[in-house]
């Protein structure tokens, strides 16, 4: 249970376009053992879909890993040949996306397009690999499955073509799924079913996920650990516990606010006033000090380090930087 | 491209357009300079235009001079080839070079004012069948149907065989065999924009319906015809010179690219000349106007920007 | 689905209608054949007597009339050059243009689709560049000038091919390169905008992200997608390939329909351009409706539209 399954250090991931270069991803560091759900949160823009893309090399043209390691099961993805890659695409990892409807081929068969990754990963016949399509759609609770075997993804509803997409992604038995916002596009209704059988599926296969959402709700719900985006870098780091019950970082605080909860029903919802800055020209210090209550001088010339707690917490602010620091110069004047 | 760097691409561009908004013509120019083909297009345009108004003043000769000692002469880079015909010269004799000038002014003039005649049937006809809808719209969709239904060139034949052909026939010809794109262009755009709220607000405060047509509709296609009609002007061209090409376009003295390129063909196997030249001057022309349409088209049209 | 096609069957009706009204309505203007069909020194009661048996002297509406009723029974009138019925002529000559055709679409299929994928898949780079320029250049060339600049070429200077005529399989190449030049300059821009249309989508992603090779990424899941609009608008371009026809019949003659047409309006024989200009017609609005039938038949989000 303990041992990491991917661990991402240090990854920077910049598009290359013509208005400049776009450090999408900024020195992004975290990790997913066996089994465990790991949530990315943040708004548009943070970099977070960057980052799982990053992952198996899915960016388009303009994107680049430029520096940074990405280790699966001990191995440096970035390093990886295009033909390694495509062994595990799929297979030992599968994606879902945010939009069911355009992220199935529209002039395909469910069955044909569930078939590909069967027939190519697990190398099984063409009966065989329906059977299996037939098994998966089961599993994710599809009704009359030779049904739909054979429909096309526009005759399926939105929930319908997420739990397809979901039985097509864990068709190969994948150690990671990577999930980008796949509740996003669909009904509350609905999300709250697709979240349950996601979680069921995982620990019934022990497959780890990396769900990539900015919904707060969706987070406590699913995830043992949270990992805050903000312009491109991770602000904080924490168990989903530690997180909701001591957020740090002032961003994180933001963001718990802003979430409705029941008995603030009547209370004006908070919300975190400006906007992300432009990837273009990043502020030199806190990228988050236009917006941050408690900005402070050196907030807007220096850039904070990550300040690493003993709860296993991860902060990368100024305020706390600033108590670690004392707290050691205290200690120190103590032992001397 | 994936959502995410779309997202931020479309972002930077929104950003830096709003902040270098100094002139607008200079940020066309700016827009313009980072096309290549755009450009290009544009100096190929604007040089055709220069040469169709000025050639009077450039060419050596006139267009119809005769010399019957100086005939079939090649270019002047070839064997006895001078400078004084640098195109060479036909089998009357007549400079090459003058005749590629002066037709210019032909060819440019019937293909950009068939367009505007095109252009004028074209939008009329979809703005009453967009906004009036029902019979009317029936009907003049039928039309347009029977019209797409008869090749543009064959249908322009067919009438040019009828009445005497000159250069406002042809234009007339090629305005009335053309205007079909124009109509469904604008018929479907008004169809969108007469849902909008801010037409049916017009129309529910009583204002005319000529009004709402011309301050509210026509403002809205005006990109998309620009687009259309610039590309329009290139197929045009290439229309008036097979027509010429033919016989039944100009009629002499009057003298179009095609008209050259038909005379020549009779000597194709000993002065090549007379029909390569002008159809340069076509390729190069239309595909200028092509580039500075692709362009426009990239610029103008939000669904094709990138 | 049913009804729309039977919907759209229908509209054909009134636009074979108002064709035959366009196409007599110049026909009466361009006045009369009879001098074109006597000698010049026929005496004047000659004139008057065939023009009454031709049903001349009938107002407009009559005349009209009675020539709808004739062409609904196939009836287009004599050709006074050939002597013999418009529609069998223009028949006889149908199939050399079909030829023409068929052999530039293969020839531009060929050459369009992988260069339109290629440089799709290749964006900005030198094969995109010179793939783009080459279909640019094939769109601004006249179509007529490029057949002329063939004959130049492999006929006159190299003496590869015949010059004109139809017969032999080297007579069909240089008409059909020359036509299918500007079709495959159209298909490839096409291909190549809506390649890059498809290679954008979520599915594509998804594609790559099931494990498959490139090839299956961009010529199955891409490319079908690609086929939709590609088909529909090649198909929608009849009329523009017959108007092509036209020309390059002329330029290599070549005994087909076009040919037939130019000769005919040049003469002022008008039976043969009314029944050419019919049979076009009708050919058009055939294909524009298999461009509808194929659209429905590739895409199959219509059905749940």
């Amino acid at each position: 249970m303990s041992e990491k399954l991917l661990e991402i250090n240090n990854l920077k991931t910049h598009f290359f376009t013509e208005a400049g270069v776009v450090p999408s991803v900024d020195d992004v560091s975290f990790s997913i053992k066996k089994g465990e759900i790991v949530a990315v949160v943040g708004e548009s823009g943070s970099g977070k879909s960057v980052t799982s893309l990053s992952i198996m090399n899915l960016l388009d043209k303009a994107g680049k890993v430029v520096n940074g390691e990405i280790l699966f099961d001990g191995k440096d993805l970035t390093k990886a040949s295009e033909k390694e890659l495509r062994n595990l695409r799929g297979d030992d990892i599968a994606m879902i996306f945010q939009e069911p409807l355009t992220s199935l081929n529209p002039v395909f068969t469910i069955g044909n397009q569930m078939m590909e990754p069967i027939r190519l990963h697990l190398k099984l016949n063409k009966k065989d690999a329906k059977a299996r399509c037939i098994e998966m759609l089961d599993k994710v609770g599809i009704p009359r499955a030779e049904k739909v075997f054979d429909s096309f993804p526009h005759s399926l509803s939105g929930g319908m073509r997420q739990r397809v997409m979901i039985a097509m992604a864990l068709s190969c038995n994948p150690m990671l799924l990577i999930a980008d916002e796949p509740t996003t596009a669909l009904d509350v209704t609905i999300q709250a079913q697709i979240l349950n059988l996601m979680r069921d599926i995982v620990e019934d296969l022990g497959t780890a996920i990396l769900l990539i959402t900015h919904d707060l709700g969706v987070v406590a719900e699913m995830a043992d650990k949270v990992v805050v985006m903000y312009a491109g870098q991770v602000v904080e780091y924490a168990d989903v516990f530690t997180l909701f019950k001591n957020p740090k970082h002032p961003y994180t605080q933001g963001l718990i606010e802003s979430t409705p909860k029941i008995n603030q029903l009547y209370e004006k919802l908070h919300s975190i006033p400006g906007t992300v800055p432009n990837p273009l020209n990043y502020p030199s210090g806190c990228r988050f000090v236009d917006r941050c209550p408690f900005a402070m001088k050196q907030c807007i010339t220096h850039e904070p380090n990550n300040t690493y707690t003993a709860d296993g917490h991860t902060v990368k602010c100024w305020l706390h930087e600033m108590d670690r620091i004392e707290n050691e110069t205290l200690k120190e004047k103590v032992r001397n | 491209m994936s959502h995410e760097s779309q997202a931020v691409v479309n972002d930077i561009s929104k950003d830096e357009l709003v902040e270098n908004r100094p002139s607008s013509l200079k940020r066309w120019m700016r827009l313009l300079w980072r096309s290549k083909t755009g450009t290009v297009g544009l100096i190929i345009v604007v040089i055709a235009l220069l040469v169709a108004i000025f050639a009077p003043l450039i060419a050596p000769y006139q267009p119809q001079e005769i010399n019957p000692v100086n005939m079939l002469k090649p270019p002047f880079w070839m064997e006895n080839g001078s400078m004084e015909n640098i195109l060479g010269t036909d089998n009357l004799g007549r400079d090459i070079f003058s005749r590629i000038l002066y037709g210019s002014q032909i060819s440019i003039l019937v293909g950009v004012m068939s367009v505007v005649v095109a252009g004028f049937i074209g939008v009329t006809v979809g703005l009453v069948s967009g906004y009036f809808g029902g019979i009317i719209d029936n009907i003049l969709m039928r039309l347009v149907d029977s019209f797409l239904a008869i090749p543009t060139i064959l249908f322009a034949l067919v009438i040019l065989a009828i009445f005497d052909s000159g250069v406002f026939t042809l234009i007339i010809v090629l305005g009335v065999t053309n205007w079909v794109n124009y109509a469904r262009l604008v018929r479907g755009e008004v169809l969108t924009l007469k849902e909008r709220d801010y037409v049916k607000a017009a129309h529910s405060i009583g204002v005319s319906n000529f009004k709402i047509i011309v301050r509210h509709l026509l403002p809205n296609v005006i990109s998309s015809f620009i687009v259309i009609s610039t590309l329009s002007v290139a197929t045009t061209i290439i229309l008036e010179a097979s027509l010429s090409f033919l016989g039944l376009g100009v009629q002499p003295p009057t003298v179009s690219w095609g008209s050259i390129l038909s005379d020549g063909r009779d000597y194709l196997s000993t002065s090549w000349w007379l029909a390569t030249f002008p159809g340069i001057a076509i390729t190069i022309t239309v595909l200028g106007i092509i580039f500075l349409g692709d362009w426009l088209r990239d610029v103008l049209d939000p669904r094709t920007q990138k | 689905m049913n009804n729309y096609f039977v919907r759209r069957i229908l509209q054909i009706i009134p636009v074979l209608f108002i064709i035959s009204f366009i196409v007599f309505t110049l026909v009466f203007v361009a006045g009369d054949p009879v001098s074109l069909m006597l000698p010049d020194d026929a005496p004047p009661e000659a004139r008057e007597e065939l023009r009454e048996t031709m049903g001349l002297n009938e107002p407009f509406v009559v005349q009209y009339i009675t020539y709808m009723g004739n062409m609904l029974q196939g009836d287009f009138g004599e050709s006074y050059r050939f002597n013999q019925p418009a529609l069998d002529i223009v028949l006889d000559r149908l199939p050399a243009t079909m030829e023409l055709a068929i052999f530039a679409i293969v020839i531009a299929t060929a050459v369009a689709i992988p260069l339109g994928i290629w440089s799709a898949t290749k964006q900005n780079t030198s094969l995109d560049l010179i793939a783009t320029g080459a279909a640019v250049i094939g769109k601004a060339m006249p179509n007529f000038w490029l057949g002329i600049m063939l004959i130049l070429l492999f006929s006159v200077t190299l003496g590869m091919f015949p010059v004109s005529g139809r017969g032999t399989a080297m007579h069909v190449i240089l008409p059909a390169v020359t036509l299918a030049t500007g079709i495959a300059a159209e298909m490839t821009r096409l291909i190549r905008s809506s390649m890059l249309d498809s290679l954008s989508q979520d599915y594509v992603r998804t594609a790559r992200s099931k494990g498959l090779k490139d090839r299956i990424v961009v010529y199955k899941h891409a490319f079908r997608n690609s086929l939709i609009p590609v088909v529909t608008i090649t198909f929608l371009q009849t009329s523009t390939l017959v108007g092509g026809t036209l020309i390059t019949e002329t330029v290599f003659a070549w005994p087909g329909l076009g040919q037939l047409l130019i000769q005919a309006v040049n003469t002022r024989d008008m039976a043969i351009v009314q029944a050419s200009v019919f049979i076009i017609a009708i050919l058009v609005i055939l294909m524009n409706l298999i461009a509808d039938i194929l659209y429905r038949f590739l895409d199959p989000r219509i059905k749940y539209n």
